[in-house]
């Protein structure tokens, strides 16, 4: 069907938009990998290269009072949901200004009081609570929202996947579920992970709303999350979304990647996600190579403006640390 | 015929007592095995409580709406041997070994336990001589009121192999605040202190009769006139002069060697002893050591010994014979290994073989108490005859 | 009137959903049914929508009550058994337990384990894992003895901002019985003197504490004055009135239902022996559960764990000392 001319402007705006978070967190990413190599940055590194079409069309597609738990690769849908490029510095270098103040690091952050949950590392640990989010704010009479959880294709072999997807299925509650199958978990492929045909098919199972999407293409990304979300928020229940993609970069900054295979690199999955959105924008003339230059330059001096700004903050300080883990601090044992 | 007690049965997973909803059948009907006999309700469901054979219901023991713990007799079952036999209930049941009704009834336990405690011995103090465990409260009270293990010697410990317990000690104390107290003075402490610590080494004495009266005759040519103690002190400093190692100490695997034979003799002073020091007492003829030893005496004697006169010498010389005693084990002040004692003199009949007859000799004994840790009655001996010997020739000295 | 100990969770449970519309309760079977133990009884009828069936998933019933906490709601979470809590072990100490550790937002979420062994239970419905709950930082762990305690501990855990593992002891829900409900209650993190003593004192918790009180009246009845201290909570624990009892009687017996290795009885040797060493007159001794798992038939059972007898036993080679 044809699209009126306000349709596609609105479109062309949603994908502009996510383009661009899609572009700054690629960008904010590979600032991350120059710190790690540099040695400025303690622990590990994880990128979401190859997987910023999804992220960013699932944060464009949440509001303010929505609930996300994204997970390791998502940089552009923390950025559409609302992060900060100086937060999620912050606590990459350990800030004590950081919201997670250098008590954890990396892609464990988040503020759970706005709905912007913080990953524990345990795969598939974060969907029950986004479920008790929705839960709650369901009994407080709170409507017309959607709590969305990432994960990758290894968590849905965890009992946490199992029983999660589960109990939002029998609450129906306003989940939406998003499977990035990047085809490795860690160096796991696919055929050692899982026996079904497709991922998706696991909707079925569970009764809940089933959506495939071909994970570097923005444009169909954009179109099957906004359809999950939608529907989740409309109140019919829970939504899979599987997108098939390919991770192009290591689990982390250490990993070299050397097992993923060369078919998959040079299959149409192996295409990146950054690089086919921007021929795109450029084909459709949504905007111009110099409109996108000056976005890059941008985004560039943005972020490391926000690195030089950390680097002259204070890291925290072991003897002014409040070393107990109760917020009932009379109950806290060991303090000194 | 036996009677058998019908019981509540365990009706469930964690279900511990429950309540009597009807009696199914009345008293003196004939029942079959398995038969319901009485309805109950647990908190989770209505069951019934079966018959265990065949028999008649002789009596009924539990009431309606009472609730009866898991294992509890709620009747009596009159059945034929052969039929309790049959079903297995002519061997009384064994005894109950939980808890259970103990802490509900607060039933004596006075039966023998069947079940082993888990836990294991307790440590027993390895010298089965009573004080010699002390446990860290006993060390810490005698810590606080400044005692020590020699300060429970008199206390009959009733703990494991005779130790003596925190009770035991509050007991002899509070029993000593009964009786006279005076304050121990500082110098009595002192001295108590010093012993008490040389003690905890293994002390041996040897003993030997040296004649006099060289030693007389020499010092009524003397002027001013040494005493005898003095004699024996310029003896024993040559004698350690001659081979020091005797008077080592020795402090783990090593023998620490005396840098300077200063020795020290005993001075009674008021309710103790104090020990003045002659430094090198080998490098200094008996004539010159006579004016500082008389000085030093009359210091001690006012308890105003510089600070230069006491402590760091290597061995003590001490005159019980001033007493009238003639023979002593002195103990060596804890960082000396050597005390030389000089007993009183006496007339001694000496059998002189050239005259054929005993003649009379003055003679005292000398003893040496020593750290068996360094040397031996050997050494000791050895050391002993040399210091006599000198003293048989003042003239040397 | 009485009261039982199951009776007094349940009625405290009413009393926090009358008194607060954050609390709600997830559970298996806690519904229409009310319980496997019936400690909801009518509670879904009373209080519709707040008292809630949830799938056999350990996991997921914790982790949606730590993400309802998040929301600022006071989720109370029935384990049908403690030793089935183990499959939600995870949300517990990693999810909820640094919640506020790391992000600053409180996690008052309860969850209440029926635990301990009762007659014929067996290896999976009778566990005490209260010390592995209190390994982790970031976690309350209560064992309340009384019916009294029962309730008010019960509540005060609904009202506490972090997340309390409540230990209800299931051979006390019928046996034990209170005239009423408290109107008081001693604070969290204190213990209580159950029995005053000056010649040994035994440090113990929950079911336990009743072995203890029934062995000390065996020994009274020799002489001995046994003072029994009951922990009610095992964390934070109440170091300052273990060594002050310690201080009055220099002997030490710590009595635990759960296994030996590194457990509450464990701790509180090592803090008496590190902080109050000058204190003992003897070694500190502690009495537990077999090192086996737990077994089923009664006979067994009652040599498992500590029992009045056992217990007295172990208080007697210690007062020998």
């Amino acid at each position: 069907m044809l699209q009126t001319v306000t349709e596609r402007e609105s479109i062309g705006t949603t994908q502009l938009a996510a383009y661009r978070f899609m572009l700054r967190a690629r960008l904010l990413d590979e600032k991350f990998a120059a710190l790690y190599r540099a040695g400025k940055i303690h622990g590990g590194v994880f990128l979401g290269r190859g997987q910023e079409a999804l992220s960013a069309a699932i944060g464009v597609h949440l509001n303010k009072s929505d609930v996300f738990a994204p997970l390791i690769r998502d940089a552009a849908g923390r950025l559409a949901f609302g992060e900060t490029i100086l937060d999620a510095v912050r606590t990459y270098m350990g800030s004590a200004l950081g919201p997670m103040r250098g008590r954890d690091g990396n892609v464990h952050r988040g503020k759970p009081q706005e709905g912007y949950l913080a990953m524990i590392s345990h795969l598939g640990a974060m969907i029950s609570v986004v479920n008790g989010v929705l839960f709650a704010r369901r009994m407080k009479g709170i409507s017309s929202i959607v709590g969305v959880a990432c994960l990758g294709e290894g968590a849905t072999s965890t009992g946490s996947f199992h029983e999660a997807l589960n109990q939002a299925a029998v609450e129906k509650l306003p989940l939406v579920l998003v499977v990035a199958n990047n085809q490795y978990a860690y160096s796991t492929p696919n055929d050692r992970q899982f026996a079904c045909d497709d991922l998706v098919h696991k909707a079925a199972g569970y009764g809940v709303g089933a959506h495939s999407v071909v994970g570097n293409d923005l444009v169909a990304c954009l179109k099957v999350v906004g359809t999950a979300v939608a529907r989740a928020r409309a109140g019919q229940g829970p939504q899979l979304v599987v997108a098939n993609l390919l991770r192009l970069c290591g689990h982390g900054e250490h990993d070299d990647a050397g097992y993923i295979v060369p078919e998959l690199k040079n299959s149409p999955l192996g295409r990146d996600c950054l690089k086919l959105a921007e021929d795109f924008l450029l084909k459709e003339k949504i905007t111009d190579a110099a409109q996108l230059a000056v976005w890059r330059s941008e985004a560039i001096r943005e972020i490391e403006d926000a690195v030089a700004q950390v680097q002259r903050e204070p890291a925290p300080d072991p003897f002014a640390e409040n070393w107990t883990a109760l917020s009932t601090e009379n109950l806290a044992e060991g303090r000194e | 015929m036996p009677q058998i007690p019908i019981i509540m049965p365990q009706l469930g997973e964690s279900i511990a007592e429950a309540a009597i909803i009807s009696f199914l059948v009345q008293p003196g009907a004939q029942v079959e095995g398995g038969q319901d006999l009485i309805e109950v309700e647990t908190n989770k469901a209505t069951m019934t409580v079966t018959a265990p054979c065949s028999g008649r219901i002789e009596s009924f023991s539990a009431e309606l709406n009472e609730s009866y713990a898991v294992g509890d007799v709620l009747g009596k079952l009159e059945v034929t041997a052969e039929e309790a036999k049959r079903a297995g209930l002519d061997v009384p049941p064994p005894e109950k070994t939980g808890d259970t009704e103990s802490i509900v009834k607060q039933q004596p336990t006075g039966k023998s336990s069947r079940v082993e405690p888990t836990i294991r011995g307790l440590p027993v103090p390895a010298n089965a001589t009573g004080a010699s465990y002390m446990s860290p409260r006993l060390k810490a009270r005698m810590h606080e009121l400044g005692l020590s293990a020699a300060d429970l010697a008199g206390i009959a410990g009733s703990g494991a192999a005779g130790r003596v317990t925190v009770e035991d000690f509050e007991k002899f104390m509070a029993n000593l605040e009964q009786q006279k107290l005076t304050k121990a003075s500082s110098m009595r402490v002192a001295v108590a202190d010093a012993m008490r610590r040389s003690w905890t080494r293994p002390l041996a004495t040897v003993g030997l009769p040296v004649a006099l009266d060289a030693l007389l005759a020499h010092r009524k040519s003397c002027n001013p006139k040494p005493g005898p103690a003095l004699y024996a002190l310029r003896a024993l400093a040559l004698a350690l002069a001659e081979n020091s190692a005797v008077a080592g100490r020795l402090v783990g695997t090593n023998i620490v060697h005396p840098s300077s034979i200063d020795v020290g003799f005993a001075v009674e002073a008021e309710d103790g002893v104090l020990v003045p020091v002659i430094r090198a007492a080998n490098k200094k003829s008996l004539k010159e050591l006579v004016v500082r030893y008389d000085e030093l005496v009359e210091l001690a004697r006012q308890r105003k010994l510089p600070a230069d006169a006491t402590g760091g010498s290597v061995a003590t010389v001490t005159n019980f014979g001033t007493f009238g005693l003639i023979w002593a084990t002195p103990i060596p002040l804890p960082e000396q290994t050597l005390v030389l004692g000089l007993g009183a003199g006496r007339k001694m009949p000496h059998w002189d073989e050239a005259k054929g007859q005993f003649v009379p000799v003055t003679e005292a004994y000398l003893t040496l108490s020593f750290d068996h840790r360094v040397l031996d009655g050997g050494a000791a001996g050895r050391l002993l005859q040399r210091i006599a010997a000198l003293m048989k020739q003042p003239e040397l000295l | 009137m009485s009261i039982t100990y199951l009776e007094a969770i349940r009625e405290a449970q009413a009393h926090a959903l009358r008194d607060d519309p954050r609390v709600f309760i997830y559970g298996q079977d806690i519904g229409a049914f009310g319980g496997a133990f019936k400690a909801t009884k009518n509670l879904a009828k009373e209080f519709p929508g707040r008292v809630l069936d949830s799938p056999i998933s350990e996991d997921a019933m914790v982790g949606l009550a730590v993400g309802a906490a998040i929301e600022g709601m006071r989720p109370i979470v029935e384990m049908q058994f403690a030793d089935f809590s183990t499959v939600g072990f995870n949300q517990v100490v990693n999810q909820a337990a640094t919640l506020f550790w790391r992000t600053n937002v409180s996690c008052p979420i309860t969850v209440r384990l029926p635990f301990g062994g009762t007659s014929g239970s067996g290896p999976f419905h009778s566990q005490c894992i209260e010390a592995i709950y209190a390994h982790y930082p970031g976690i309350i762990v209560l064992t309340p003895a009384t019916v009294e305690d029962a309730y008010s501990m019960l509540l005060a855990a609904v009202a506490t901002n972090d997340p309390v593992i409540f230990c209800e002891h299931k051979f006390l829900y019928y046996h034990l019985k209170a005239e009423k409900l408290p109107s008081e209650a001693l604070p969290i993190g204190k213990a209580r003197i159950a029995r005053e003593g000056r010649d040994l004192t035994i440090v113990t918790y929950s079911a336990m504490v009743h072995e203890a009180l029934a062995a000390a009246t065996e020994l009274a009845t020799e002489g001995w004055e046994i003072e029994v201290v009951d922990l009610r909570s095992v964390k934070p624990l109440d170091t300052d009135t273990v060594i002050a009892s310690v201080a009055r009687t220099g002997r030490l017996l710590c009595v635990g239902e759960a296994w030996p290795w590194g457990g509450v009885t464990a701790e509180v040797i090592a803090r008496v022996s590190a902080e109050s060493y000058g204190l003992l007159d003897a070694p500190p001794q502690r009495l537990n559960a077999k090192d086996t798992p737990v077994p089923y038939h009664p006979n067994l059972w009652a040599a498992h764990r500590p029992t009045a007898r056992s217990v007295a036993a172990a208080a007697r080679k210690l007062l020998r000392f």
